[in-house]
Formats: structure tokens, sequence, C-alpha cells
């Protein structure tokens, strides 16, 4: 603690180099955080599911939809409990920047296969009542200032079709915050009655049988024109993101090339301030510091510059996602987005370690050099 | 007086990449607790070097050196140090105080390696800077400080930790003849009724006079005496 007005004076004696190297290392560091807790946000796909479901799907593709009868033989399948068809629709409002996860769903199942939507009763029989009805979500409600009984359309996005709806439920789901559901005959008479939806999601009785009813499931369609492959919710959603390419690699990418040009930049800056201390360095070794000492010093010094600028980078990070509706900014693409503890806790990690690296090989020749040189090199 | 620093047959070569440069040929000497010895003599005649190796930052290639004791030209690198931080006050040329630190921290500095606390780390370093007679500019930085005064602070850090030796390196080679002639004259008190033994690499023979024993050094060979009649000539 004796040294710590020394390590801080030496932070701080070039001013705007240090202000610059803060401000260089923040950005760097809010970019790095971003980019990890993407990964992060990839990584744990929390659709905040009720961990007891299934989806069945095309095993080609999503694109590829499944006859609706299908549904009967799947819930004729040991342990389920019900199901339910779902389409995929999507598509927005008013702009095109104001996207929304629209989907059909038979209305009849919202309460038994998704009851983690948290919908009011009354809400939802006036649902089911309403061919047009549609429950959104409580953000999207609040966004767009929706209130029940309001006329709202949606824009096309894949099928040929401009949903006309009538807002009668709102739902509180915890994570899927931009999701809106209508009925499935609204849509299936809207594209010509076609039998057929892309996911038929299922309950089952014990999450134990899950792989058992799984392998039954697409061993029934195995020989059939349309093979099926069954999911959890939760490898669903991985899938589903794993279609927008390896976004994690490359986000992975981006942070270590961001971190390698820190490393570089920052090595830079301390070899400059290493540079101009060598005679300072050599009176304090002539003093009677020990190398061992002068080695700790400009580590520490050159680790708490990093980590003084990485501290403000994933400080305003946390702050920035905490103040910004990430969903709404990425069209539902970042629900629930932030700076996770973990995520934190690695880039503050990072951030030392940036000094460490960046900052040995000037604080080792440091260290090393021996007093007489020092003095000789300026004097 | 008793003898403080012993230095018999001191050798000292120095590697340029193929070629070895004697620097110092044999020499051997004895300061006295309590001296004031100057060291003078003409460019690369081996006096910074030997007063770097009775500083114990530099290390003989043979020969023994002796201070207060100990054999020093035994000791390894960590030990140097560890014996320096207690016997050893240097004063630079150029002064090198720190920059960024006041002179009051700066003069603590080398008392930031002892168990002092901090308070009386901070009074020994205002003791220092009043023997200076700087008391008054204790939160200045070196910038805010003219150049004796700066060497003033530098004398204040080098004895702040009571060392036996005060080692100079040409200490008013950067000074005005006003400000080198109060720091030849803080030497002298720092020696006189301080007791502090000094020895002092310096070109000016005015400096020289200041001393109580002056040593010419030639070609890496010691010349007592033959400097002293120059000296006197310029003093009188």
């Amino acid at each position: 603690m004796k040294f710590a007005n020394l390590i801080f004076r030496n932070i701080f004696r070039n001013k705007l180099r240090a202000f610059m190297t803060l401000l260089l290392l923040a950005a760097i560091f809010f970019l790095v955080a971003t980019l990890l807790a993407i990964n992060a946000a990839f990584e744990r796909n929390d659709t905040g599911g009720t961990g007891d479901r299934l989806v069945t799907q095309s095993a080609f593709s999503l694109a590829n939809m499944l006859p609706f009868a299908y549904e009967e033989k799947i819930r004729r399948v040991p342990g389920v409990v019900d199901t339910a068809k779902t389409q995929w629709i999507g598509g927005y409002y008013k702009d095109t920047r104001n996207n929304v996860a629209l989907m059909a769903i038979d209305p009849n199942k919202v309460e038994s296969v998704f009851p983690d939507y948290k919908i009011p009763p009354a809400e939802l029989a006036a649902f089911e009542a309403d061919r047009t009805g549609a429950i959104v979500s409580q953000e999207l409600a609040k966004r767009w200032g929706w209130k029940i009984g309001d006329r709202i359309t949606i824009k096309r996005q894949i099928f040929p079709f401009d949903p006309q709806l009538t807002v009668r439920a709102i739902h509180h789901h915890p994570v899927q915050k931009s999701a809106i559901w209508l009925q499935m005959p609204y849509f299936q008479e809207s594209i010509g009655n076609f039998g057929r939806s892309d996911m038929i999601w299922l309950k089952v009785a014990k999450t134990d049988d899950m792989p058992r009813i799984s392998q039954e499931i697409d061993a029934l369609f195995k020989n059939s024109n349309d093979p099926t492959e069954t999911y959890t919710e939760k490898e669903f959603t991985r899938q589903f993101v794993s279609m927008m390419g390896n976004v994690k690699v490359l986000f992975m990418s981006v942070s270590i090339s961001s971190i390698a040009m820190i490393v570089l930049l920052a090595a830079i800056t301390m070899s400059m301030s290493a540079r101009e201390r060598v005679t300072e360095v050599a009176v304090l070794k002539a003093i009677g510091f020990q190398p061992r000492l002068i080695l700790t010093l400009m580590l520490t010094e050159f680790a708490s510059l990093t980590l003084l600028g990485g501290l403000i980078g994933i400080g305003g990070a946390v702050l920035f996602y905490q103040s910004v509706d990430a969903g709404a900014a990425t069209q539902g693409l970042l629900e629930n987005f932030r700076i996770d503890p973990q995520t934190t806790t690695i880039c503050v990690v990072l951030a030392a370690l940036v000094g460490i690296i960046a900052g040995g090989l000037p604080s080792i020749r440091a260290s090393r050099l021996t007093v007489v040189d020092g003095l000789r090199r300026v004097v | 007086m008793d003898t403080l620093v012993t230095i018999d047959n001191i050798r000292k070569v120095y590697k340029r990449d193929a070629f070895e440069v004697p620097v110092l040929n044999g020499i051997s000497l004895e300061v006295e607790r309590g001296d004031f010895l100057a060291l003078m003599g003409p460019s690369g005649s081996g006096k910074t070097t030997l007063l770097n190796l009775i500083a114990g930052i530099d290390r003989p290639t043979s020969g023994r050196i002796v201070v207060d004791g100990k054999e020093i030209s035994k000791f390894n690198e960590t030990a140097l140090a560890t014996w320096r931080a207690r016997h050893i006050g240097f004063i630079f040329q150029m002064y090198n105080l720190i920059p960024v630190l006041t002179a009051l921290e700066n003069v603590e500095l080398p008392l930031l390696l002892t168990k002092f606390s901090k308070k009386e780390r901070r009074e020994r370093a205002r003791t220092a800077l009043n023997i200076v007679d700087l008391g008054d500019r204790v939160g200045h930085y070196p910038r805010q400080l003219s150049g004796g005064q700066e060497q003033r602070v530098a004398i204040a850090r080098a004895i702040v930790t009571d060392p036996s030796i005060l080692v100079a390196d040409e200490p008013t080679g950067d000074l005005d003849a006003k400000n080198a002639e109060e720091t030849l004259e803080l030497l002298r008190r720092l020696n006189e009724e301080f007791e502090k033994t000094i020895v002092m690499v310096t070109h000016d023979p005015k400096a020289a006079l200041r001393a109580k024993r002056t040593l010419h050094l030639e070609k890496g060979l010691l010349a007592e005496g033959q400097y002293g009649h120059a000296v006197e000539e310029v003093a009188g």
C-alpha cells in the first residue's frame, strides 16, 4: 500500500496519454463485453420455457411444414399430455424496423401447452372467441400503446397475408417479449387452408421420458414423405439461432481480435512509458529498490491502467444495456439482453491480463536494467 | 579516525562487443570515516567507475572492496540493493528526482524501503528538507523548483536514511556558480556538522577545494596529491 501513491502518480504522469489510453481501453472492453454477452445470451438459449415441452419439426428444415394429421399421431404417444400446432409467420408493425415474432396457434391450446405466457383467463377466453383475435406481449403493448380491443395490422414477411387483428389478450411471458399469437384457423383460411404447420409442440407428463418420446415420434414418421425431428425447447432454440450462421464463432473472432489489438496498443504505450523512465528506474534501483520490486510496481501500474480502462468500459456496458431496450433495438433478437456477472468477471480478468501481458516485457526489461546502464543512457 | 572504505587492487574491465576496455587498472585506496574526498581526472579516467564501485552499483572485475567492515565486492545484486538502501546516499549531476512526486515524496522515497510508519517517514523527510533549507517547498514538484533547489532536494533524499557514505557524481555540474556554491557549502556542512563521509567526483577545481582530500585519476590509475597543487593554485 505504501507504494500506491507512486503507482498512481506514474499511471497519470502523462495525463493526455493516460486519458486516451483509458478511453481506448474502455471502448474496446465495451465492445468485448457486448460481444461476449451476446454469445452468452445465445449460449444460454433462455427461452423461459417450462422445461416439459418438446417440439417436432420437419427433418429437412423449418421451411418444410408438417401435415396436421401428425398432431393426432403424436398425441397418442405414451407420455404426451397435450399438443399444439404452431406456425411462424413473422412480420412488422407499420415500419420494417418494428419486427414482431408473429405466430399462429391452435387457440384452445394456449393455456394447456403454453401456460408460461401467463394470460388472464378472461382475456384468453376473449382470444379464443375471436377468429382475428391476438395475444400481444405486455412490452409490445406498452411500446406501441396497444390496448385490449385495439385493431392492429401486421405487415407480411413470409406469407402473402397481412393479418388484421384485434388485441384480445396481453401475455406476460418473461422472455418472449416480442411475441404475438393469432389463431391458426385465421391463418389457414387466409393462405388457402394449406393443412400444414411448421411446428407441433407437445407437453409431456415426465421430463425423464423426453428422450424416449422424441425417439418414438421421429420413428413414427421415419419412412414417410415428411420425416420429423423432435427436440427439447432448448435444443430447438439453439438450432434456430444457428440458422443465422455461426454467429458465435464470428463474435468470438471479433472479441479475440479486439483483445489482441488492445494488447498490442497497450504494449506500445507501456513500452513508451517504461522507456521514458529508464533513468528513474535506475535511480530507484540505486537507492535500494530490488529488481523484483521494480517488476511488481511496473506490472501493478500497467495492470491497474488496463483494469481501470476495462472497468470503465465494462461498467459503461452494464449501465448502457440496463438503460437501453436491446430487444427493441435489435427487433427482438436480443430480448432480455444484459451483461451478466460471468461476462463481467471474464472481462475484468481479461482487462488485468492485458496489462500484465502488454506490460510484461517493458517491466522485465526495466527490472533487469543495471543502475550504471540506466544512468548512462540519459545522463 | 577509522577506515570506512578499503579498496584493494581493484580492476574494472568493460566488454564492448568483442573488445575489452580496461577502465581501472589495480587501484588501492582507503577512505576514513568523516572524510570528504574529491575524485578528479579527465573524461574516461575512471573516476565515475570508481565512485560506482564504492557505491555498490557496479562490481569490480577483480579486487576487493570493503565498506564499513563488509566486503561488498562479494555481494550479489539483491544483497547489494539492500546494502545500498542502508549505507549509501546518492547525489547525481542531473538531480534525478521523480517528476511526478513532490519534494517531500521524493525525499520520502528511500524510506519506503524501511519499516517506518507513514507518519515517521514524513517527519524524517521534513527534517531532511529543513536541513537543506527547503522546509517551505515540501509540496512543490521538481518542475516548480530551480536547479539549485532540485539538487538540494536530491541531497535531502540522499541523507534521509542517514547513510554511511554520500556519493556525489558531479553535483555542481549542471548548476550556475551561485547554486554550485550553495550546494558545495551544503556538502561541507554535512561533512563537518553531521560528520557525513562524502566521496565526490568533480571536474571543477573549485568544488574539489571544498573536499578535505583530492585524488586524481589518469588512465585508470591513481595519482594522489598530483592535483592538490593545481587545486590550491585555483583557490589562491
